[in-house]
């Protein structure tokens, strides 16, 4: 007992002396879930809660421009910044000078073309329905195009949401000028409004469910998504402390006076395993802490922790597990301290990209998604998704622990004949 | 009892061939090793100094050949053995990130002993080998001869019957060289047989009392130190040497 003791406390000795491989095992994670839950949450108000700087250049020559730009700033979604003035040919420099990432140009023939497309849509119900209507030969305008400009550097999916926008404000208008259209060919305009009302007023609905298996499990939100995340990174990161750490003693020689000695190489192992797994479980203690305390003192979501505690324990001690072997068979591998920094560094940072931790893997072409299950990360972030955004059981982790015990077996082997080939064991 | 001139190391017919290695680096290495003797191994770089305490010491098996262990001329097992030898490497063995205290500790307690034997010997040792007032400090901070001071300590803090040195004194200066050379007579004279490399002839000169000349995974001379001089009819351990091995760059 007095053996293994000692052994604990020279692995903490030797991990309280690595103040780099400290700091980024601690200190990283908090900084990680502190800055990206924060990016993550401003983006998210910026869509549904913030308003959208909007440039408005309209030059239509009818209502409808007018209607629709007074639809965009009704919505309370933009905040619109109306410069009627300026030339379609410079709308491009003027976006970028104005410091606006987005603008909505309407043309000069907007109102006409709408009407034209509704004239015709109408015309062709008259007909249908055997009823007479004026059939005078008109000046046909094609149907409008409005132009949606972007700065560059907006990502293509917020530019898509904001098009969709105002794609369903186009609907109201269109829908409103062609019963209009209809009713006044029927001779009944002064009719129209209640239809009218009632086609835009009532429309289906989308109920946003939550898919997941408790009640009682917290809505998705960036805090709820980065603390684990960003957690499990972290305690892979330990690769560059416990990789290293292994890669001397096996260098200057200690492994091998050890060797000399009347004691098992197993001691030595469970010592680094142990004191690496205590340390993982402080990770997630304090950034589960951060996410619980501190994050909602700085107006972001609280981090909702599972009501499975039992299994959440479990992942977090398979995870950590995950870690502390990856990190042990990168230390036996690897012949200096850089090699283990270095791999070790950029295979957790690859790992955590294909694994889902940087963007979700549901967004990947097909063969990344299939590459993401060899990344342990994932496995890991699998399970802490169960249990924090799916409020999932024992049944829904079965794979995320097949996985991670495989994981786990392959790397204790390879460090075994590893070490054993350099005859430590 | 004294049991000094008992065979406390038998090898026999010792060859050791690494993996994918061409030519033998130990070529049937038969020698006696005395109990209380201070015997040296020495030979050029490359000769099988080291891969033949890798063998003693338990690090490495042999490709053929037997060796035994013996204590008052009764054999023990090679589980046995590691609690009655105690080996100094030529690496800087241990933790450097840790404070000479700390080190002895952890070694220490992979050696069995107990706390308060552990405590006794950490303080006997860090005052003899001049230790005391760095006791407390990073050992990676600590100059070549402090270092290679600690690496002895770690070697002998059980007090082992058999002490294996891979040149212990490499790199120090002589002071240091001194005070280390000093404590192992001192360990020798209170029972402790010495199996030692060097290249520094004059020190395996003063120090030892038999010796064995390897060269190309061979012994080509063993004996008394004395009697060799005189059978080759050499002035000094120096002398006898480059006769044997020749004057030719070793790599």
């Amino acid at each position: 007992m007095f053996k293994l003791f000692s052994s604990l406390r020279k692995e903490l000795l030797l991990l309280i002396n690595d103040k780099v491989g400290l700091a980024l095992m601690f200190l990283m994670p908090l900084l990680l879930v502190f800055i990206i839950t924060i990016i993550q949450d401003s983006a998210y108000k910026m869509v549904n809660e913030n308003q959208i700087p909007l440039l408005v250049v309209n030059q239509d020559k009818g209502k409808e421009g007018e209607k629709l730009v007074g639809l965009l700033q009704k919505s309370g979604l933009f905040k619109i910044d109306s410069q009627n003035s300026i030339a379609q040919e410079s709308l491009k420099s003027e976006l970028l000078s104005r410091g606006k990432m987005i603008a909505l140009y309407i043309p000069a023939t907007f109102s006409a073309g709408l009407e034209s497309n509704a004239e015709d849509v109408s015309g062709i119900l008259m007909d249908d329905l055997g009823l007479e209507h004026d059939t005078t030969a008109r000046e046909q305008i094609s149907m409008p195009k409005l132009s949606f400009y972007n700065d560059p550097v907006l990502q293509e999916n917020y530019s898509y949401s904001v098009m969709s926008v105002i794609q369903s404000y186009m609907s109201v208008i269109e829908n409103s000028l062609m019963i209009d259209r209809m009713y006044a060919n029927m001779d009944i305009a002064e009719r129209s409004a209640k239809l009218k009302d009632r086609m835009i007023s009532n429309r289906v609905g989308i109920d946003q469910i939550v898919a997941s298996n408790n009640n009682s499990t917290a809505i998705p939100n960036s805090t709820q998504h980065n603390v684990p995340a960003w957690t499990i990174f972290a305690m892979f990161f330990m690769v560059v402390s416990l990789g290293s750490n292994i890669v001397k003693e096996r260098v200057n020689g200690s492994f091998l006076r050890l060797k000399t000695m009347p004691t098992t190489f197993m001691v030595v192992m469970f010592s680094k395993m142990a004191i690496y797994v205590v340390v993982a479980a402080l990770q997630v203690a304090l950034t589960f802490s951060m996410g619980v305390w501190i994050l909602p003192k700085l107006g972001l979501p609280k981090l909702s922790v599972p009501d499975n505690i039992i299994a959440t324990i479990a992942v977090i001690f398979i995870s950590s597990m995950a870690a502390v072997s990856y990190a042990l068979m990168i230390g036996a591998f690897a012949k200096t301290e850089q090699q283990a920094n270095g791999f070790g560094a950029i295979s957790i940072i690859i790992f955590g990209a294909i694994g889902g931790i940087l963007v979700p893997t549901f967004v990947m072409p097909g063969f990344m998604q299939f590459f993401s299950n060899f990344s342990p990360l994932h496995w890991c972030l699998e399970g802490f998704y169960v249990l924090f955004l799916k409020g999932g059981s024992w049944q829904d982790l079965r794979a995320v622990f097949a996985f991670l015990g495989i994981f786990i077996v392959f790397c204790q082997l390879g460090t075994y004949f590893k070490l054993r080939l350099e005859r430590i064991i | 009892m004294d049991r000094t001139g008992q065979v406390c190391i038998e090898i026999r017919g010792v060859y050791k061939r690494y993996k994918s290695a061409q030519e033998d680096s130990l070529s049937d290495v038969s020698l006696d090793i005395l109990q209380g003797d201070v015997f040296g191994l020495l030979g050029p770089n490359g000769a099988g100094k080291t891969t033949l305490i890798s063998i003693l010491c338990g690090i490495i098996p042999v490709s053929s050949g037997d060796v035994r262990f013996f204590n008052n001329g009764k054999a023990y097992s090679n589980a046995e053995r590691k609690s009655r030898i105690g080996f100094v490497p030529q690496e800087y063995a241990f933790y450097q990130e840790l404070t000479p205290r700390q080190n002895l500790d952890y070694f220490g307690a992979m050696y069995n002993l107990s706390k308060s034997k552990l405590e006794e010997r950490r303080e006997h040792l860090l005052e003899v080998l001049g230790l005391e007032k760095a006791a407390d400090k990073k050992v990676g901070t600590f100059s070549g001869g402090m270092k290679r001071r600690v690496n002895l300590a770690i070697g002998i803090i059980h007090e082992p019957e058999i002490l294996f040195l891979d040149e212990p004194t490499v790199g120090v200066d002589v002071q240091s060289r001194n005070a280390i050379i000093r404590y192992l007579q001192q360990i020798n004279q209170s029972g402790t047989t010495i199996i030692y490399t060097s290249h520094h002839m004059s020190e395996a000169e003063e120090f030892c009392k038999n010796i064995a000349l390897i060269d190309h995974g061979r012994v080509i001379a063993a004996g008394g130190l004395e009697h060799l001089k005189t059978a080759h009819a050499v002035p000094n351990l120096q002398t006898l040497f480059i006769n044997l091995t020749g004057e030719a760059y070793r790599d």
